[in-house]
């Protein structure tokens, strides 16, 4: 039995793949037209729910082995591609920080599918939402369990489609497809900086794998160039200064889907990303300093718009991002062990209070205690954590008024002047008035017509201007010859040659 | 409101926001969620005009549409029979002319209705046609030769026609539409987006009823005050390039009349539109508006913030006005105001063509593309020409398709009438005009007849049933008790199931408040609640008491339930909210939370079973006690009800259900509540009558008032003699989990111990059955349960956090009887029939139907009616899908993090509710509930209006007539024949869809 522990570790794959498969059947039965109708509901809730339990009791059986074997530590699997120097694996790191969270979080993703089968019961999203959900539980696992940087960049991306597709779930609502699409473009921020760094990695380590990025000797300012990249998408990923504001407008999803993304796992996956990157960041301790501040100033941030909210989802995504900028003053001073242990009992605790949303009618009596008079009277804070400091209105005026105004330009340039310059079908006109048939618009269009008029114009001069012209006599003349050199090649002799001169060119 | 000109305006608003109550929702905070008529403040209109004037008010369809109809006559449910008798219940005339070829009126309109009334636009209508699906093409093409002929003309100038529709634009403005909407249409741009995202933390802000911690330090000044302080610091103006509002706002007067005047003086000089256009202003965020309203009008019910409702409308008007203006600045050019805005498109009738038309919709491709081109161009502030161009085209277009959509229609119709193209061939132009006039419909019309249709299926079906019913010879043996539940339709199936496992148990059914109108604090109450209808004020209050010798275990229970609820407070508001303290708290109760879900999630009743449990033991359980008899009154509410008023309430229960002698040994009076978890809706599943709680201790109360001696002496005096040898006891039935909760049972005298004991089994057996019954329409329980499957599966269900469905309450209610219940007994109604007792032949006068009448028409038709508009409209009467709800300010749900306040029913409630009025059925003669109508202006809105159908069963001859209110009453003279089966089970078994009445054998013995 324990010997057969061993080899459990080497199934460690399945756990990210199962969730994923069973998005993949999912999708193709609805592509197949086998979605709809209470009948397909089950099927559907029972593949999800057997894959995420089966990722679960796997990494049980993995967290078992630890007991008696010790920390399977990184693992490769299979390469994936390989060029030169290069190599994209699929492996794993499980170590002490990655097993804990993983279970923790295959857990949760099971709870939480079994209680949105019944929650999601003949919703037009039903199927839809538990492919994106197992999407989820795929690419997260594959981000807590990534042995190498491609592959946590994977889930990662897969996260952040789930994501954008849940929030945007009720697609009908405008609210939520702009909210989707706000949530996603700030995560882009975050994507780009993890990408920045990962190909710093390539170029400066040569290798993805976490072991090697952290043995590598590289100098200090180069180190710090690549963990900041990892930095940015961690404090987009979790929602810190200045990208607290997506997190606010991604509350538009079904409950379950609130309370699995941005209460407890989602949120917690920047976190983790610089708990992992712990060894490079014991090097930095500017970039320390500069966590503690973020995790400071998002807490004190959240804490303040915390007060003020009015309905239950915002007020627990304030409260959750308060505890998470916690988490990065943790990890500021060093204290990591102390984040790991914050960030599971939170994971826990938020699951459970997201999903009791409904209930808060009945869990609380009384109003909350009001903060200290001297803070209850300021009445310009009150206006700011109202407005939650203008952040997002700053987002948008700042980068995305400038980029629609761009955009806008660049259409203008497009109608104005390269629309007109490649021509549009059906929008010919005459190029000269006395050839109607000949219709061109664009400048392609127009070089086409003047091309085929300077054709025209051969042919007519040529050979249609008639008998007599330089041409015919040329051609008369030339005729003549071929005609003479036809009958000398039907001679049997000069056919020998010529068959003897083509076994010659081709030997 | 003419006749008050001359008031000064501030007057003159208080008179429209008085009217503002009748069209906005007036649902109460969410905690007390009480079924009400969606459009109550409609009710003095006849049901159609009503409707209609809604809808054109609010843009909500109050009706099912066509198609949904349609499936209904495709599924059976609606026959022709039932259409053809709806053509003359909604009044239409010269049914039997003939059109042509032999054709008559009535089958031209039931074709015409059959043909639907859907008009698919030119892209699908090719489409269509390319399938093969839509009509027959060469009957298409004759159609559209025929129409080509007969065409009305339309003007031919593209000018007049923009002209024409600028014109009729403009003079909706003040009259259901606002400036908004009008530059919404124009632009394609709703500002109402930014409107609502600015006012709606405010309005949050200030109605919240204990989500924050922190409020605004201005707020005890009123909304309007609150606002200009946090508007006046606000950087989000600048942001949001509306510069200059800031300095605005720093100056705006701190009287909001005098804002409200100056903003509508801007928007529209017209003084005499005001108060339409603040109607419509108000209709824009009818979630938000109407609870604003509510708790301006309700003033007693937060901790003491004023709600103003002129505060809401001076902002809302101030944010009107400047965000349209800027907005037509954009459009436009220069910053106009609304007379300049008309002049501006009347000298530009292009520019208002390709608008009107891009934004109306149903344009082809390439216009569609060249037009918004067109429009988005304008926003980018570059100079626009080609309008000239393409408004003709556009003109033109729009006239082909007027054309296309007759030719459409006549073939449609043609279709459905059978013919072919031989026939259509012989028609001529006269006969095809005849034709097309004969088969017009409006909307409105349409909506009624298959309305009146799908309601006279049913009750036709009903009608058979109760005269079929009639004709059986039933007897029962003598009672060995008697059940009192409410009238509710849900209790239907336990009467049913209860009567068919025993025989000689009599029920009976009243409004759930049992005749008891009270202020009820239970041991474990902070305050008191009201348990009665919403209308009625209670001037009663009981209490529950710790019974004798059990005060120290009270004062224990106390503590200890305090603690825990204390600590249950702090964990869950310490972790949204302490510094220091949150972490810690989370951290302490993450495991215990994960281990809970998973138990939740694996056990659901069994984790409600112990948490209940736990719970018990920690807080001690202590025997309670009524304070019933009392006499101090203190601010008008007595202590108790005095021995006087007891006897009243048990007489006048007793007379009203018809029990006033032939008492059974034991008499059940038996509330009902409901639970479930994770629910916002709660109190939608409880008891109406109760305002939306649990009735139970009404039952309770009724029957310690009945054993009392004192309380018997006086009946006897009434003529009301219950002998010594009955007693009363009381239960409350969870409609949830079908599971029964009994009172005071200890109290139970020896004697009557075996009988008890007999009903208490009997009635958890009825329950059983009853929840094999509801788990037929439940799709996630087990198919054909055992009876005992079936209550562990409901068990589980309300205990489930993740049911969005925990049952399915009033869902499918669609008719009431009033009467004795030999008139339904031994009927299978399918849980769909609000039962009320009531004895006709005690009642020769009417007196006691009248109360009845006047109690439970209003609650039935509330109900009814809020499970119509919830289901036919579910967008805007109702408030959508439950998944997405979001808890807002603890009195209302918004969907995600922004929307509007919604009101009504979720969608889960309604999914499988048929939309229908209540059938009200009166076992009395038509002339006594004639004059009743008359005498009563409440039920002659109700019933004269058409806000519910009413029918009348003659208690000794049966025969049965149906009130009209066009044409009074007529006899039904119908016949048919019921299905019979041996028990309720053999009828539904393996059913899952709606099931007709059936006769059951086995309920007779």
């Amino acid at each position: 039995m324990i010997i057969l522990l061993r080899d459990v570790t080497e199934w460690v794959w399945l756990v990210p793949l199962l969730p994923l498969l069973a998005a993949l059947v999912t999708g193709g039965r609805v592509l197949l037209g086998r979605g709809s109708g209470d009948a397909a509901e089950p099927l559907t809730e029972r593949l999800a729910e057997l894959a995420a339990l089966a990722s679960l009791l796997l990494l049980l059986l993995i967290d078992l082995s630890v007991w008696w074997h010790g920390w399977p530590g990184h693992r490769v699997f299979v390469t994936w591609f390989a060029a030169a120097h290069w190599q994209g694996n699929i492996s794993f790191l499980l170590d002490a920080l990655s097993l804990p969270v993983a279970t923790l979080t295959a857990l949760i993703g099971w709870l939480v599918v079994r209680f949105s089968a019944a929650y999601l019961h003949r919703e037009a999203g039903f199927h839809r939402f538990f492919i994106v959900l197992s999407l989820f539980l795929a690419g997260i696992q594959g981000v807590l369990l990534a042995g190498n940087g491609l592959l946590l960049f994977l889930g990662w991306e897969m996260c952040g489609v789930a994501s954008f597709l849940l929030i945007g779930y009720a697609w009908q609502r405008p609210r939520a497809t702009g909210n989707a699409l706000f949530a996603f473009v700030t995560n882009r921020a975050g994507d780009a900086g993890l990408l920045f760094s990962l190909g710093l990695a390539g170029f400066w380590v040569g290798s993805f794998e976490w072991p090697a990025l952290f043995d590598a000797q590289l100098p200090l300012v180069d180190l710090r160039v690549l963990v900041l990249g990892f930095v940015v998408a961690a404090l987009a990923k979790s929602a810190q200064l200045p990208f607290t504001p997506w997190i606010a407008r991604a509350l538009e999803g079904p409950t379950p889907s609130s309370a699995i993304f941005y209460g407890a796992v989602l949120v917690h996956a920047g976190v983790f990303l610089l708990l992992r990157l712990e060894p490079l960041l014991r090097h930095l301790p500017d970039v320390m300093a500069g966590l503690l501040l973020i995790g400071a100033l998002t807490a004190a941030y959240t804490w303040l718009c915390g007060l003020v909210q009015t309905d239950v989802k915002s007020a627990l995504i304030f409260a959750t991002v308060f505890q998470v900028g916690l988490m990065f003053v943790a990890i500021g001073l060093g204290w990591t062990t102390l984040a790991t242990i914050h960030l599971c009992l939170h994971a826990a605790w938020r699951t459970w209070q997201f999903l009791l949303a409904p209930s808060w009618l009945v869990l609380t009596r009384d109003r909350p205690a009001p903060p200290p008079r001297w803070l209850a009277a300021n009445q310009w804070l009150y206006t700011a954590a109202l407005q939650r400091f203008w952040l997002d209105k700053l987002g948008l005026a700042l980068l995305a008024a400038p980029t629609e105004a761009i955009a806008r330009d660049v259409r203008a340039l497009e109608e104005s002047f390269i629309d007109r310059a490649i021509g549009e079908p059906g929008r010919g006109h005459a190029v000269q008035p006395d050839r109607p048939l000949v219709q061109a618009d664009g400048l392609a269009g127009r070089l086409l017509a003047g091309v085929s008029d300077l054709l025209q114009r051969i042919e007519n001069r040529l050979l249609l201007r008639g008998r007599g012209g330089v041409a015919e006599r040329l051609l008369r003349e030339a005729g003549r010859w071929l005609q003479t050199l036809e009958e000398l090649l039907e001679q049997p002799r000069y056919l020998m040659m010529a068959v003897m001169a083509t076994f010659v060119v081709i030997l | 409101m003419q006749a008050s000109e001359n008031l000064p305006l501030r007057q003159r608003l208080l008179q429209w926001i008085e009217h503002l109550t009748h069209v906005l929702p007036a649902q109460a905070p969410i905690r007390d969620f009480v079924h009400h008529n969606t459009l109550h403040g409609f009710q003095h209109l006849p049901f159609a005009e009503a409707l209609a004037a809604a809808q054109r008010l609010t843009g909500a369809r109050p009706w099912w549409p066509a198609s949904r109809f349609l499936e209904e006559w495709a599924a059976g449910r609606i026959e022709r029979a039932d259409v053809l008798a709806a053509f003359d219940d909604v009044g239409l005339t010269g049914l039997d002319d003939e059109i042509a070829g032999g054709v008559v009126r009535r089958d031209v309109l039931l074709a015409a209705l059959l043909a639907g009334d859907e008009v698919p636009v030119t892209a699908r209508r090719r489409w269509l046609a390319g399938e093969g699906t839509g009509t027959d093409l060469g009957i298409f093409a004759r159609c559209c030769q025929l129409t080509a002929t007969t065409k009305e003309n339309a003007p031919d100038d593209w000018q007049q026609l923009a002209h024409q529709r600028w014109g009729a634009l403009c003079q909706e403005v003040g009259a259901g539409r606002t400036l908004r909407n009008v530059l919404a249409h124009l632009s394609g741009e709703d500002v109402l987006e930014t409107v609502r995202s600015i006012l709606q933390r405010h309005l949050a802000a200030h109605l919240d009823l204990g989500m924050a911690a922190w409020r605004n330090p201005v707020q005890g000044r009123g909304f309007y005050a609150a606002w200009k302080a946090c508007a006046g610091l606000d950087l989000a103006w600048e942001l949001d390039e509306l510069p200059g509002v800031r300095d605005e706002i720093h100056h705006l007067a701190d009287d909001p009349v005098v804002v409200l005047e100056t903003e509508l003086r801007t928007l529209l000089p017209d003084e005499s539109l005001w108060p339409a256009y603040l109607e419509s202003l108000a209709l824009e965020l009818p979630g938000w508006s109407g609870m604003f309203l509510w708790r301006d009008r309700h003033p007693a019910v937060a901790d003491g913030v004023p709600v103003d409702m002129l505060d809401y409308l001076a902002v809302r008007a101030f944010l009107e006005r400047h965000l349209c203006s800027e907005l037509i600045r954009r459009l436009t050019g220069a910053p106009l105001g609304f007379d300049e805005l008309r002049a501006y498109y009347q000298a530009n009738p292009a520019e208002f063509l390709v608008r009107d038309s891009l934004h109306s919709g149903g344009l082809p491709e390439d216009l569609q593309a060249a037009a918004a081109g067109l429009c988005a161009a304008t926003l980018d502030g570059h100079e626009v020409r080609g309008w000239a161009v393409l408004a003709p085209k556009l003109a033109a277009q729009a006239q082909a398709d007027d054309a296309l959509t007759q030719a459409w229609r006549l073939a449609r119709l043609v279709t459905q009438l059978g013919w072919g193209e031989a026939a259509l061939a012989a028609l001529d132009g006269d006969t095809l005009a005849h034709l097309l006039a004969a088969a017009e419909l409006t909307s409105l019309q349409r909506s009624q007849i298959w309305l009146a249709a799908y309601e006279g299926h049913y009750r036709e079906q009903l009608f058979v049933a109760l005269s079929c019913n009639a004709q059986r010879r039933q007897q029962w043996p003598a009672p060995s008790a008697q059940v009192v539940m409410c009238m509710d339709d849900r209790e239907e199936g336990t009467r049913r199931h209860l009567e068919e496992i025993a025989p000689d148990i009599e029920t009976f059914g009243a409004a759930g408040f049992f005749g008891v109108p009270m202020y009820w604090q239970g041991i474990d109450e902070a305050a008191p609640v009201a348990l009665c209808p919403v209308v009625v004020t209670p001037t009663n209050l009981v209490r529950e008491l710790p019974a004798a010798g059990s005060e120290s275990a009270q004062a224990q229970h106390m503590r200890r339930r305090e603690t825990r609820l204390r600590w249950r407070e702090r964990l869950y508001q310490g972790t949204r909210r302490e510094v220091l303290g949150g972490p810690l708290l989370t951290a302490a109760a993450a495991l215990p939370a994960l281990a809970t879900l998973t138990a939740a999630t694996l056990a659901p009743a069994w984790l409600a079973r112990a948490g209940r449990r736990w719970r018990e033991q920690f807080d001690g359980r202590v025997a309670s006690t009524l304070a019933l008899t009392g006499a101090d009154v203190e601010n008008g509410i007595r202590a108790g009800f005095s021995d006087g008023e007891q006897v009243d309430r048990v007489a006048s229960l007793l007379r009203s259900i018809g029990l006033t002698d032939g008492f059974a040994p034991l008499v059940l009076i038996l509330g009902h509540g409901s639970g479930s978890r994770n629910n916002p809706h709660l109190s939608a599943y409880d008891c109406g009558a109760c305002s939306g709680r649990h009735g139970g201790p009404n039952a309770r109360v009724l029957a310690a008032m009945a054993n009392r001696l004192e309380v018997r002496t006086a009946l006897a005096g009434r003529g009301i003699v219950i002998p010594e040898s009955c007693h009363f006891v009381a239960a409350e039935h969870h409609t949830g989990d079908d599971s029964v909760e009994w009172y005071d049972l200890a109290q139970v005298p020896a004697a009557f111990q075996s009988d008890l004991d007999r009903l208490l089994g009997r009635l958890a057996e009825a329950c059983r059955l009853h929840a094999v019954e509801r788990c037929r329409r439940l799709a996630s329980a087990p198919s054909r349960p055992t009876p005992w499957q079936a209550r562990r599966h409901v068990a589980g269900r309300v205990a489930d956090l993740a049911q969005a469905r925990p049952e399915l309450g009033h869902a499918t209610n669609a008719a009431a009887f009033i009467g004795r219940r030999t008139m339904s007994r031994g009927l299978f109604l399918d849980r769909r029939v609000f039962l009320i007792s009531y004895d006709p032949a005690a009642d020769a006068s009417g007196e006691i139907v009248e109360s009845i009448l006047l109690a439970a028409g209003p609650v039935g038709a509330g109900i009814a009616l809020e499970y119509y508009f919830s289901t036919v409209d579910n967008e805007r009467f109702g408030c959508g899908s439950k998944v997405t709800h979001n808890l807002t300010g603890l009195f209302g749900v918004m969907e995600g993090a922004e929307s509007d306040l919604r009101t009504g029913l979720p969608w889960q409630m309604v999914e499988i509710h048929e939309p229908m009025r209540l059938l009200v059925v009166v076992e009395q003669a038509p002339d006594v509930l004639s004059a009743i109508l008359e005498r009563q202006p409440a039920l002659q809105e109700l019933v004269g209006n058409g806000w519910i159908n009413f029918a009348s069963q003659h208690p000794s001859t049966a025969e049965i007539s149906r009130y009209c209110p066009r044409r009074g009453w007529l006899p039904w003279a119908g016949r048919g024949v019921l299905p019979q089966v041996a028990r309720s089970s053999d009828w539904f078994a393996g059913e899952a869809g709606a099931l007709a009445p059936a006769i059951l054998l086995g309920a007779v013995s």
